[in-house]
């Protein structure tokens, strides 16, 4: 029982991190109906950019993780203006094809500069907070404890900046329809920005609170990335309550699917194949994801 | 028909070059060239399924593959002859190519990406998984083609391989089926009201490429010796991307000479790491900003202008000629 | 049979739901061959799904779909091209990115039974009928939208259509090319053509028509006589937005 709490407990966890990558990734599909491919490096990016304002600047964990989402919101916006935004013009053709190599061009891009600025070894910032939580059987260190409830913070923070403030509902406008929300005075163009640098900015937020748990590598971002499309897709490629409710849920089967299957070399890999295989049944089942509303092309 | 192609003379001068080449190289280039023919055969079908058909796939390198690992686990484990075992492994690659081909018929743009990305990485977690078969991550012996040390007929079988796939398939697109594709990339729905049976072309379009991709995969264990699930990590399909892109994804010779140059140079700048996969990203992302249909087809209209500037005779045609 | 105007294309109890939105509800009409139909209506009253559905690019939910004798509802949509059932759409989708010659010969070669010279040669023929000669080999994406309106006719042309589905061919049109269009496709009423017209643009269908049927909510509310139709209380209603009481 106890060894099912703590697999159950540090799931959780892991899935709190998976749906603060996945709501990012959901907020720009459904604003501007694109699939960032680049969004695990953009998770990468903010685990090291948290690692080095710790260390190097030497500032508090909790402000190194909050510079880190500033720096990748900038990063975001820059990334968003220079290279995206052509496509809403009539400049580029193939508009689907070109999101997705250009964003698959950017984890080429990125994952590499990581092997080359940071080394392939792995790094390790200092923890949030040295210890653990002991209730009973349950060991919870403090930085998983702080790492989620960051994350929940985050989570709860983004859900009422979409509902209750005057951009989350321009952002929600331009995401149900372009027009619409052009027609009573809402600039598209400006939300596709704001929408990228704070869906990197949640990326980069993710990777950070991770980055005490499990070591920095340049190729960390690879597996979230990977699941995130798994929850969007799942769940319904632009609900961000989904996207929420799917990462946690996730989480919490890999957690205990990893902990119980066994021969560990291929319950690794088939607990991946399984995500996966759920990802393939799901589109073809739905090709616009489970409860999701119907992709608009882009013309 | 086929627009952006490249002129005939300046491909039967690169042809030339490379049937050359093998004379002033040493071995070491020779083996480099001859795994540039392996990634030529998939930039360019890549290129036919992409560019031509909009069916942007990520499981490219897993049917390389299944061509591979097929016609290894036949020619060992199962005992048949190699020309068998070939020909299963290619039959084995259509097979799956149209049952892929089938099953996305509904899905484009974005979800037909991802969906052949989960594809491709179930595939590969079962190399790797199933040990027993595959040897997994440890490697599965492949025998060799010829006998000898030299990867010279490697190199001219590779070479054969890449100007029989462009001659097939520039057959293909030369036919209806070539303006069926472009359509169907164009609007589906609009080519299926022009009476276009797009299932047919869609499904015609996995398989033709999916074999091109197996042979490659085939030609490449059999060349190596080794297979690993590596073959089909996502990097390698960045790779291929990267390569048709930067050559140009709407040209099949392009795509060729975007492999060969990408990989030539990616193996001159060794020295440099992983700084070339950078500049690589790099690359694709500026060409494909400011250069959409790749550098090649740019290197084509301007010598094209120059061209037709010294004969001062005036253009005739659209876009179409070329 | 006796006097042409044979009986070629029937609709009996079309539907279509979507979940719970019923779009088009038991619909049923028929045409003759070389007649000329306005199909009008309020948005969303389910004109463009039942465009959709004769067209075979959407399934029925029920009903039958009888061409020429044949229950086609559930053909798929290049069957119905086959059978020379061609349509346009309301924002032009075109090949953009192929010449306006290519745009014409994809039809024309879609079957297998044509050439490919004797396709082009039509397709010079159909241009010269659009007053789109000169443009043949321009890329479509580089023709205005009146210019690319008349070439979805003529791609729609190409396919020798029996009948010809238009869904709203004078939207957004300047008012010159708007004669043009009109003119376009009395002539080829004349010629034999079946067609069905879906506009807004009263007027516009005014001139070209005879006959008009009304869809309101996914329903048939009135079919007959333009100008008797357009007296109907039902039709007045309808377009006034007043709710009947049923």
């Amino acid at each position: 029982m106890s060894y099912f709490l703590l697999l159950a407990v540090n799931g959780l966890v892991i899935g709190l991190i998976f749906a603060l990558v996945a709501s990012g990734l959901t907020l720009v599909f459904s604003v501007l109906k694109v699939v960032n491919f680049g969004h695990g490096s953009l998770y990468m990016l903010g685990g090291y950019a948290s690692y080095y304002l710790i260390t190097a600047l030497g500032l508090p964990s909790l402000v190194g993780v909050a510079g880190a989402m500033v720096a990748l919101f900038i990063f975001g916006v820059i990334f968003e203006r220079l290279v995206i935004a052509p496509m809403y013009t009539d400049k580029v053709e193939r508009k689907d094809e070109y999101a997705i190599i250009v964003t698959f061009g950017l984890t080429i891009l990125l994952s590499n500069l990581g092997l080359v600025v940071f080394g392939p070894f792995s790094k390790s910032p200092p923890s949030f907070m040295p210890g653990a939580l002991i209730l009973g059987p349950l060991i919870l260190p403090y930085d998983r404890l702080i790492a989620a409830v960051v994350a929940v913070v985050l989570l709860v923070g983004l859900t009422l900046f979409l509902k209750r403030t005057a951009l989350g509902q321009a952002l929600d406008a331009v995401s149900q329809s372009r027009e619409s929300a052009a027609v009573i005075g809402i600039d598209p163009r400006r939300m596709y920005t704001i929408a990228f640098g704070l869906s990197s900015a949640l990326a980069g937020g993710a990777g950070a609170l991770i980055a005490p748990i499990f070591a920095l590598s340049p190729s960390m971002g690879d597996l979230p990335a990977v699941q995130a499309f798994i929850i969007i897709v799942l769940g319904g490629m632009g609900s961000v309550g989904g996207s929420i409710a799917g990462g946690i849920l996730l989480g919490l089967v890999q957690g205990l699917g990893v902990g119980y299957l066994p021969d560990p070399n291929r319950a690794l890999a088939y607990t991946q194949a399984f995500g996966a295989l759920l990802l393939v049944v799901t589109l073809l089942i739905r090709p616009t994801g489970l409860f999701g509303r119907s992709h608009l092309r882009l013309e | 028909m086929l627009h952006l192609s490249f002129t005939r003379w300046s491909q039967a001068v690169l042809l030339i070059v490379a049937l050359l080449l093998p004379l002033g190289m040493g071995p070491y280039w020779i083996h480099v060239g001859a795994i540039a023919w392996y990634y030529a055969l998939l930039a360019a079908s890549w290129a036919l399924l992409a560019g031509y058909a909009g069916q942007f796939s990520f499981a490219h390198v897993a049917f390389a593959a299944l061509g591979g690992y097929a016609s290894a686990l036949c020619a060992g484990q199962l005992g048949f002859s190699l020309p068998v075992a070939i020909i299963t492994a290619i039959l084995l690659a259509a097979v799956i190519g149209a049952l892929i081909g089938a099953l996305v018929l509904r899905l484009s743009g974005p979800y037909l990406a991802l969906f052949t990305l989960a594809i491709s990485e179930i595939f590969r977690l079962m190399l790797v998984a199933e040990e027993d078969v595959t040897r997994g991550m440890l490697g599965l012996p492949v025998p060799g083609l010829f006998t000898g040390k030299s990867d010279i007929p490697y190199y001219y079988l590779g070479l054969a391989l890449v100007v029989l796939a462009l001659v097939a398939m520039n057959g293909l697109l030369a036919t209806r089926v070539g303006l069926f594709l472009r359509a169907i990339r164009e609007d589906e729905g609009a080519a299926r009201a022009s009476g276009v049976d797009t299932t047919r072309y869609k499904i015609l379009v996995f398989v033709v490429t999916s074999v091109i991709a197996a042979i490659a995969g085939i030609y490449y264990g059999h060349f190596i010796g080794i297979l690993t699930p590596n073959i089909a990590i996502l990097p390698e399909m960045g790779l291929v991307i990267a390569m048709a892109v930067i050559g140009g994804i709407e040209s099949l010779p392009g795509a060729v000479i975007g492999a060969v140059v990408v990989f030539l140079l990616s193996e001159t700048l060794r020295s440099y790491g992983e700084w070339r996969f950078v500049l690589m990203g790099l690359a694709l992302i500026l060409v494909q900003r400011f250069a959409q249909n790749g550098l090649f087809p740019v290197l084509e209209s301007l010598g094209r202008r120059r061209q037709e500037r010294r004969a001062a005779i005036p253009s005739v045609g659209g876009p179409s000629n070329g | 049979m006796a006097d042409g105007g044979t009986m070629f294309f029937s609709v009996n109890g079309l539907s279509k739901h979507f979940g719970g939105i019923h779009a088009v509800e038991n619909l049923s009409f028929t045409l003759e061959r070389g007649e000329i139909l306005g199909l009008i209506g309020p948005n969303g009253s389910g004109k463009t799904t039942t465009i959709n559905m004769v067209t075979g690019a959407l399934r029925p939910t029920g009903g039958t779909i009888v061409v020429e004798g044949s229950d086609m509802a559930h053909s798929p949509a290049h069957l119905f091209a086959r059978r020379g059932v061609a349509r346009t759409f309301q924002v032009p989708r075109l090949f953009r990115r192929m010449t306006v010659l290519e745009n014409l010969i994809v039809p024309a070669l879609s079957d297998y039974a044509e050439r490919r010279s004797t396709a082009e040669e039509r397709a010079r023929g159909v241009l010269q009928f659009l007053k789109l000669g000169h443009l043949a080999n321009q890329y479509a994406r580089a023709l205005s939208g009146g210019q690319q309106k008349l070439l979805e006719l003529g791609r729609a042309l190409m396919l020798k259509p029996r009948l010809l589905l238009l869904d709203e061919p004078f939207a957004g049109v300047h008012p010159r090319l708007l004669e043009e269009i009109i003119d376009h496709i009395k002539s080829l009423n004349r010629d034999g053509h079946t067609i069905v017209l879906v506009d807004h643009n009263l007027e516009a269908i005014q001139s070209v028509v005879t006959r008009v049927m009304v869809m309101a909510r996914g329903q048939k509310i009135a079919d007959g006589n333009v100008a008797e139709v357009l007296q109907n209380p039902d039709v007045v209603r309808a377009y006034t937005g007043t709710r009947t009481s049923h």
